[in-house]
Formats: C-alpha cells, sequence, structure tokens
C-alpha cells in the first residue's frame, strides 16, 4: 500500500474533458475569425495555442504543489490580494462594455475576479473546514457570508452583475457541501428570491406563502424566525423603492439584463441571432468553417462569449451535444473527487472549484440557447481570452491537485 | 486507512442529490439543444438562409419649443433619410460591392464617397441598424433611389422628423441646434439609449433640456427576405411605438427677441439679455451675428462647420452666456453701493481733488474721460455724468480688501446660473488673485483706481450683468435668469421648478439712492445715457466703455420703469465705442418694443398652430 504522503495518479476522465475542450476552443476561435468579414484580427487562435502551452504548465504546477499550503494564513494573504485588486479596478480599471473589469498593463489585461473567486473558495474552505464548525448556529455564517459578500458587492460595483452572482454560487454551493441543512440554504437564499419575487405581484404572494409555510413547519426558535421575516419585510420594502430611485439608464441595464428582448438592438438582438445559429446548425451542423450566420458578424463577441453559437451553427446537434456532455463529465468528476478526498479541507476546495466552472457554464450555454440573460461571462477552455484559459487550468490542476492526494487527512 | 465518514457530515446523499441536479440541469439543456436543432432546425436553418431578421428604430419626434405667448419656435416636419444595411447578405457574400454601392450613392446624394464610405464604416460596427447617410432627401431622389432598388442592395429610405426652426436664425443662441451625436458623448453611461447617428441637442435649450425634449425612440421587428424586401412582421413580437419629446414654453417673447436682434446694425457683434428683474425670467436674449439652426438639423458639412465655428465673426459663439468684458463704467453704480454700505462715503460725500480731467496718484496720472472735467461733484452727478477722478478716490478710499469683499457678497465672481450650457464664470479680482497671477507683492496698490472705473482684469458677462442690474432694480435680490417657463407632458402642463434667487441685505435708502443716480443718467441733459430715454417711462440706465486692445466695447445696463420695474437689461456691442453713443440707443429701441409694442413691428404675423 502506498504511502499517505505519495501522491497518486491524475484523474484522466477531468484531464481528457479539460484538453479535449480546450483544442475545441482553439479550433472554433480559428472559425469564428477566420471570414473575411469579421471584425477581428484573423490570427488570434494562434495566441491562444501558445496561451495553451503556458495553461498547461500552468496547470501542472498547480497540481504539484501540494494544497495544504492553501491552508491557514496563505488563505488570508490570497484573499486579500484579491480584495486589493479588485478595489483597484473600481478606480483605474478598463472600461470594457461599459464596466470596469479589467486591470494591467498594455497588452496584459486580466480580471482581478479570476483571483477573486478562487481566493474566495481557498477561505471559505479554511473556515468550513475547521472542527468546531456548528452549522446550525446561526453565528457561524456570519463570517462565510461575509468572505463571499465582500467581493460580491465590488464586483457588482463594476458593475459587472453576471460575474458577482458567481461568489453567492460559490458560497451557496460550499455551504452545502459543508453540511448546511437544506432547510438553512432556502431561508439564507430567501431574501435574494425576494428581490426577484418583488417586481412582480403574484410571484411574490407565492414566494411569501411558500416562506411562511417552510418557517412554520420548520421548529426552529423564535428568533431566527424573526430574524428571517425581518430581513425579507426590509428587502420586499426597499427593493421598488431603489428602483424607483434608479436613473432611468441603470433600470434599462437591469431590465436588459432580465429581459434581453426589453433592448432588441442590443443584447436581444444577439440572442435572436445566437439562436438562429444554433437552430440552423440541425442535427449534424453546417460542417466547420462553413456557418453562415458566423458569417454574417452578427455577434461581435462571437469568438468569447458567443462561441458555443458558433460550435452548434457548424457541427449541429452532434457537436453541440458532445461539448456539453465534455462539460457535464468535468462537472461530475469534480463533484467525485470533492466526495472522494478525505481531507475536509480537500473536499470543500474541490467542490467550490467545480462550483465556478458548473455556474460559468451553466449560464455561457444557456445564454447562447435564449435560457438566461446576456452576462458577458465567457464559457470556460471554450472561449478566447488567455487569462481565462490559464485561470480555467489552474483551477482544474487544484482539482487534479486534490485528486492525487485524495488519501491525505 | 480507513475511511473518515465523518470527514463531512452526510457526505455520501450529499454527493448523490448534487450529482443528480447537475446531471438534471444538462439533460435539460442537451433537451433545449434538441428542441432548437432537430425539432426546429428546418425553421431556424430557413430563417438563417432566406431571411434575416432586422430591427427598425422608430424615432420619437422631438417636443415642440414655444415663446410664452405660444408661438413656435421650434418643430419637426416628416423628411426622408436614405440608410444603408452594411449586413445585407450581398455584402456578407462579397464585401466588395459595398465599395460599388457606396461609389454610387456618392453620386445619387451627391455626397464623397469617402465620407460615406468612413460613415458606413464607423457607424455599422456600433450597431447592427442601417446606417443613416442623408437626411433631408428630396423627393426626386427618393424616386430615383426606388426605381433603382435592386441596383443598390441594402439601400433603403425611412421617415424621419426633422428638426425645424421656423423663424430661422431669430433666438439662435438661445434655442441651439441638434446634430448627430458624437464619439464621446456616446461613451458617455447616461447617453446608452443613444445610437450611433442619432441625433442629440448640441447647443442651447436644445442640448440643456435634452432629456426632456428627445422622446423615447420606438422600434419594430421586420423580417427581409433575400432580395431586400421587408417580408411579414414576426407574429410574436409587436412594435414598440415611440413617445414624443414634452414640449417647452420658453419665458421668451419672440416680439422683443426680434426687437433686441434688430436693434444691433447689420454686422456688428455683440449681445443683449432682456430679464424680469422680479422673477429671472428671460424677455430677450440676442447675441450677434446669429446662424440658421436648421444648417444643422441634416447634417452640417465640415467646411460649413468650419467657417461657422471659427470664420470671422465666430457666430456660433453665444455672446450672452460665453463670453466676459470688462464692464467699464456700468460697474460704478455697484461702486457706489460698496461705498455707501461700507460706510466709506455718504450721498452728499465729496472727494477732497476736484475733477480737471486727470488725477495723480503718486507719480501716474490716471485720466477722466471728459478731458475738460467735471468739477466736484457727489454720488448723483458723479454717476451721471459718470465721473472717473470721483470713483478714483472711492477706490482708493474703499481699497482692493473692502471692494472686492463686497462684489464677492454680490456674487460677481459666480455664473448668473441660467439654465443654458456652457455659461461662463465672471471675475472680480481680489488680493489672493494678484498674489497668485503676478506674485505677492509684485502688483501696485494703484489697480485699483482701475478696478473702481470697472477697467482692468474684471470680466463680466452680459446675462450677468442683466442680473446684477435687476439686483439693484429689485432692491436686494439675485435673481436666477431662467428661459423654461413650462414643461408640456402628456398634453398637461408642468410648470418647471421656481428659480430662487440669492438675497443680498441692501438697505432700501442706498438702494434708492443708487437707482436715483442711474435714472440721472438717462434722464439729465448731461447724464451719458441720455439716448436711452423713453416716452412716458423712468428708465434708470449707466454707460460703459471698455477699453480693449482694438476700438472700446459699448456697454449699458437699465432697468424701468424705475418706480415698479418691469424689466433689466444689459447691452454690449463689441469694438464699437462709446457705450453713450453705441449701447445706449440699442437698448432705446428694445424698451421702446417692450413698453409701446404698437408703434414695433409684430413677429406674429406667423401664426401660432
Amino acid at each position: 500500500m502506498a504511502s499517505l504522503r505519495t501522491p497518486g495518479d491524475v484523474d484522466r476522465p477531468l484531464l481528457f474533458a479539460t484538453v479535449t475542450l480546450a483544442l475545441v476552443g482553439i479550433a472554433f476561435v480559428f472559425s469564428a475569425t477566420s471570414m473575411p468579414s469579421a471584425a477581428t484580427e484573423h490570427g488570434l487562435y494562434l495566441k491562444q495555442l501558445i496561451w495553451l502551452a503556458v495553461a498547461l504548465g500552468g496547470g501542472a504546477i498547480a497540481a504539484a504543489v501540494p494544497y495544504r499550503i492553501y491552508m491557514g494564513r496563505s488563505a488570508w494573504l490570497l484573499y486579500a490580494m484579491g480584495l486589493v485588486l479588485l478595489v483597484l479596478t473600481l478606480f483605474i480599471g478598463h472600461v470594457g462594455l461599459g464596466a470596469q473589469r479589467w486591470l494591467g498593463w498594455g497588452p496584459f489585461k486580466f480580471q482581478p475576479s479570476e483571483l477573486a473567486k478562487v481566493a474566495t473558495v481557498v477561505l471559505l474552505a479554511n473556515f468550513l473546514s475547521e472542527r468546531r464548525l456548528d452549522l446550525t448556529q446561526l453565528r457561524s455564517l456570519v463570517k462565510p457570508c461575509v468572505v463571499a459578500g465582500v467581493p460580491f458587492l465590488l464586483v457588482l460595483k463594476q458593475p459587472d452583475l453576471g460575474t458577482s452572482v458567481t461568489f453567492l454560487t460559490i458560497l451557496f454551493t460550499m455551504l452545502y457541501w459543508a453540511g448546511l441543512p437544506i432547510l438553512y440554504l432556502f431561508l439564507l437564499v430567501s431574501p435574494l428570491i425576494n428581490v426577484a419575487a418583488s417586481f412582480y405581484l403574484p410571484a411574490w404572494i407565492v414566494f411569501a406563502a411558500v416562506l411562511s409555510a417552510v418557517l412554520y413547519r420548520s421548529r426552529l426558535r423564535l428568533m431566527p424566525i424573526l430574524l428571517v421575516v425581518a430581513i425579507n419585510l426590509v428587502v420586499g420594502i426597499v427593493t421598488p423603492q431603489v428602483w424607483n430611485h434608479l436613473q432611468p439608464y441603470q433600470r434599462q441595464r437591469i431590465s436588459t439584463f432580465l429581459d434581453p428582448a426589453a433592448d432588441p438592438y442590443g443584447a436581444g438582438y444577439q440572442i435572436i441571432q445566437s439562436k438562429i445559429a444554433i437552430g440552423s446548425g440541425q442535427a449534424l451542423g453546417k460542417g466547420f468553417l462553413h456557418g453562415s450566420q458566423k458569417a454574417l458578424a452578427f455577434l461581435p463577441e462571437q469568438h468569447t462569449d458567443f462561441i458555443f453559437s458558433v460550435v452548434g451553427e457548424e457541427t449541429g446537434f452532434l457537436g453541440a451535444g458532445i461539448v456539453t456532455l465534455l462539460y457535464f463529465l468535468l462537472i461530475y468528476r469534480g463533484i467525485k473527487i470533492a466526495h472522494r478526498s478525505r481531507n475536509r479541507f480537500g473536499s470543500l476546495l474541490a467542490i467550490g472549484l467545480t462550483a465556478i466552472f458548473l455556474y460559468h457554464v451553466l449560464v455561457n450555454v444557456c445564454m447562447t440557447v435564449g435560457l438566461a440573460p446576456v452576462t458577458g461571462l465567457p464559457l470556460p477552455l471554450l472561449s478566447y481570452g488567455g487569462t481565462s484559459l490559464l485561470t480555467s487550468f489552474l483551477q482544474i490542476g487544484l482539482i487534479q491537485n486534490i485528486a492525487m492526494r485524495w488519501r491525505e487527512y | 486507512m480507513p475511511f473518515d465518514p465523518e470527514s463531512l457530515t452526510g457526505a455520501r446523499h450529499r454527493e448523490r442529490h448534487f450529482s443528480i441536479a447537475v446531471a438534471v440541469v444538462f439533460a435539460l439543456v442537451l433537451l433545449r439543444l434538441f428542441t432548437m436543432q432537430v425539432l426546429q432546425g428546418s425553421k431556424y436553418r430557413e430563417l438563417s438562409e432566406e431571411n434575416r431578421i432586422r430591427v427598425e428604430v422608430i424615432v420619437a419626434p422631438r417636443g415642440e419649443i414655444r415663446d410664452r405667448n405660444g408661438l413656435l419656435l421650434a418643430d419637426n416636419i416628416p423628411s426622408f433619410t436614405v440608410t444603408l444595411d452594411p449586413y445585407d447578405k450581398t455584402y456578407v457574400d462579397t464585401p466588395a460591392r459595398l465599395d460599388d454601392t457606396v461609389r454610387r450613392l456618392g453620386e445619387i446624394l451627391q455626397v464623397e464617397p469617402a465620407l460615406l464610405r468612413d460613415k458606413v464604416r464607423k457607424d455599422g460596427r456600433q450597431t447592427f441598424l442601417p446606417v443613416r447617410l442623408k437626411r433631408n432627401v428630396d423627393r426626386t431622389t427618393v424616386a430615383y433611389i426606388a426605381e433603382h432598388e435592386s441596383e443598390l442592395p441594402g439601400v433603403d429610405v425611412e421617415f424621419e422628423p426633422l428638426r425645424r426652426y421656423p423663424l430661422g436664425e431669430m433666438a439662435s443662441h438661445l434655442l441651439g441646434y441638434v446634430g448627430e451625436v458624437s464619439d464621446k458623448e456616446l461613451e458617455d453611461p447616461e447617453r446608452a439609449d443613444y445610437l450611433s447617428g442619432d441625433l442629440i441637442g448640441k447647443m442651447g435649450i436644445e442640448r440643456q433640456y435634452e432629456k426632456i425634449l428627445r422622446g423615447i425612440s420606438g422600434k419594430r421587428f421586420v423580417e427581409v427576405n433575400a432580395m431586400g424586401r421587408k417580408a411579414a412582421l414576426l407574429g410574436e413580437r409587436r412594435p414598440v411605438l415611440p413617445k414624443r419629446g414634452a414640449a417647452l414654453t420658453l419665458t421668451i417673447d419672440a416680439n422683443l427677441q426680434r426687437a433686441a436682434e434688430q436693434a444691433f446694425q447689420p454686422g456688428a457683434r455683440g449681445a443683449a439679455v432682456v430679464m424680469d428683474p422680479r422673477t429671472g425670467e428671460v424677455l430677450a436674449l440676442a447675441s450677434k451675428p446669429n446662424y440658421d439652426p436648421n444648417e444643422f438639423s441634416t447634417g452640417i458639412s465640415q467646411a460649413r462647420w468650419a467657417l461657422l465655428s471659427e470664420g470671422g465673426n465666430f457666430p456660433l459663439f453665444n455672446r450672452a452666456i460665453q463670453a466676459a468684458y470688462p464692464p467699464g463704467s456700468t460697474l460704478k453704480p455697484f461702486v457706489a453701493l460698496a461705498g455707501l454700505m461700507t460706510g466709506a462715503i455718504q450721498p452728499g460725500t465729496t472727494f477732497r481733488e476736484t475733477c480737471d480731467g486727470a488725477f495723480q496718484f503718486g507719480r501716474r496720472s490716471f485720466h477722466c474721460w471728459d478731458p475738460h472735467g467735471h468739477g466736484t461733484l457727489a454720488l448723483r452727478d458723479a454717476v451721471a455724468r459718470s465721473c472717473d477722478v470721483y470713483f478714483y478716490q472711492l477706490g482708493i478710499r474703499l481699497g482692493l480688501e473692502r471692494l472686492s469683499d463686497f462684489m464677492k457678497e454680490l456674487h460677481v465672481s459666480d455664473r448668473a446660473g441660467i439654465d443654458l450650457p456652457q455659461e461662463r464664470r465672471g471675475l472680480f479680482p481680489d488680493v489672493a488673485w494678484y498674489d497668485k497671477h503676478y506674485g505677492a507683492g509684485r502688483w501696485s496698490r494703484g489697480l485699483v483706481l482701475n478696478l473702481a472705473i470697472g477697467q482692468g482684469e474684471i470680466a463680466l458677462t452680459p446675462i450677468k450683468l442683466a442680473q446684477m442690474a435687476a439686483l439693484i432694480a429689485n432692491g436686494g435680490t439675485l435673481v436666477r435668469p431662467h428661459l423654461v417657463r413650462e414643461v408640456d407632458e402628456d398634453g398637461r402642463p408642468v410648470p418647471l421648478a421656481d428659480s430662487t434667487g440669492m438675497h443680498v441685505a441692501i438697505p432700501p435708502a442706498y438702494a434708492a439712492t443708487v437707482r436715483a443716480a442711474m435714472e440721472a443718467v438717462v434722464s439729465d441733459p448731461h447724464g451719458t445715457g441720455y439716448a436711452a430715454k423713453v416716452d412716458s417711462v423712468r428708465v434708470a440706465g449707466k454707460t460703459g466703455t471698455a477699453q480693449t486692445h482694438g476700438n472700446d466695447h459699448a456697454l449699458f445696463i437699465c432697468f424701468a420703469p424705475v418706480e415698479s420695474p418691469r424689466i433689466a437689461m444689459a447691452v454690449l456691442v463689441e469694438n464699437a465705442g462709446h457705450g453713450s453713443t453705441a449701447a445706449a440707443p440699442i437698448a432705446q429701441k428694445i424698451m421702446q418694443a417692450y413698453f409701446h409694442p404698437a408703434a414695433a413691428e409684430s413677429v406674429r404675423v406667423v401664426a401660432s398652430r
């Protein structure tokens, strides 16, 4: 029997899914920028290829260095760095697509939110793996909520609603994984559902009824119940007030986010064109490099945010389905690795990182098929973007790290 | 080592539930893909191959602008705009054909093809909408394009409301004009709902009240087939109808505005501002020379723009609010007021040095404008005859600190606060200002002599001078000048938020003294403003002559009737000489039009709708 400290083998299905998706990505970045009418330069796939080499190296390092170094003080350091960069972005960031998301010099730009996501996962994994943690105590939820809440608000301020929600997804997934009862999770999420429901009275009544029923049957003590009710009442009253005090353009931005059809010559138009592209791919696609919707250059971000539309158009249901299944494989392996790890910290780390992938993949793919609003989130591994590719590989590397050391306590 | 089941409580079924939930969500995505691509694939294939969906914007008509009596100053007329869709299938398949079409259009529209090409490239990048190439195209051209439709793929003619200013050049500076939104304006997040090529208020009322006037544009979805013709509207998407902009009613009286503009000699450069000293309502705001705002509505050529903005007399420059001049002797009533209020003088005070045409200060001799001299005068006559020697000595007695403090109390260096963009700030220099610009102690105390007669570094806009004249007229209120009376939304007039003024505590006796002195300027046969006399109306005024590098600027401020003032005004004529001969007569004509309108020509011939 191998010693506890000897790393095992990498998770092969995860490696396979990752590398295959990255190669598919390069092929379709090539396709999306190949036609003469393309708005961008044609050599982007070469850049992406170079970045892939860098990313593979980065991923290997992330896998090799034992993940225990992220426990304790280094987690705080990483988290502090992430926050500082997020704050910097608000002041000196590059404006792109109406929000300040980018930081960097010259050609080297990256989104500090990428670092902040990983740092938040690491710090949360530290908190939630504490031996004496009792998640049935309301008090124990305060720290995790603050740790995820601060980057959430900073990114929301940019404003980048799509990315900011990642932090909430991370928080809820990791709390669930750490053992928070599903009832508590529902109560924790209830103010957010409240915000969404408060715009439509019937929806809000249904929400209020469900919440009341759950609280009634929860057998919680009086204080927590009153707290949940109070928070929800405040949120329910404040939301419409805030909405009425927003500038018209801010309101428009939010309603466009929720309902792209409200802005038919911007986001809504892209959705329509993306749906036509994917749908017209039919069962087997129009053939690699032969997408005609793509050629119309309707989608200015077709090599980044809308790359899945190009895949769908050129390879049809067959190709789009395979890519979707590859993503499922990636996430499924992530869950398995998190489950297998004997180390509570490692397990939480793996599930948090997997949650980042899950959120990005679902939001992006659902956007291209018209099921989710336009958020500007890239499709991990497939979309063009060097630092995005590198971060994805670093995250996968970390998950592999945990896979290789699953025996360790 | 055995597996530790305690590492995560209930981990086993959590893992299973989570995996199942993820699998279900991915299955739903696959189902969606299957529905779109396999079940409805042929419908989408058809859409992608034969048709494409296009959005057309329905531009909202801008709100109308009327004068206080309901006379139209700006409205809209229907017009044709020629557009080109660079994403037409023809150009996507063979990009080279776009150049041919642009060249053809250049001939048809008589526009340089290079300009059209730039516009297509720039605007086409920002939206998927057809690019608006030329506005206000005549019917012959429209007919020609319709006949040659098949040779001009992607070219279309759209209806668009065109901004029209029925009175042409009249009131151009206060109304402003509209033009295509600039790249810089598009970057502003507040302008997120503007598309490249949209019209936006660029100057004057059009810019200041852009949000109110613009309205909300509508849109419709159109399916365009391979022939470029509009096919059936998509059943599921109804057009969004535009909401027209709200109408504005101004405080301007078009008759008085016309009188003010016509009071200037042809070719003169200058400005006149007439306001109600009780409310701050601006009755006329003229700046000469004018321009024709109609020229901008259709898109102005580069050469014409250069001529207007930089050529000779700068007709685009609104001298009433954007230009600041030394006020010359029009400042004297305020210096006198400073003397009274600080206790430096009494109404009957005379100074030691009598005026013999010059005043000796140290080794320098300061001249009075009248070389014959005025003798020894008290306040009333010193103002009426504009004696410089009196004010030199008053200036010395006050000192720079006290004088500049008083002017600060009157907010002389602040903007008057009119509801127009780009109003320039005034300037009354103080000790700190001189220390900063000349170095501490490196400027002469003698500067105060010049300041006391309104010369030197002082710079005031005509709107500011009118506001200051109103302050004397109403006895101490700095009313905020404003141009908009009402906003008419959904047919229901909404009075605009009242513009409250600032109060300066002036003892009524001192205000009366200064008013009487200013009345003497006009009524006294020796007064310098005798040329502003109006029959049967008591007028109070003050002339001014500002020394500049070239010929002197002529100024005049006044208000009337003295017993209960209803108008206050400032007139400025650049490089025209003396205020008494070049500016006072203009004020006289304007007051004549206000108090005896029968004699003046009426513009109400153009019936209001």
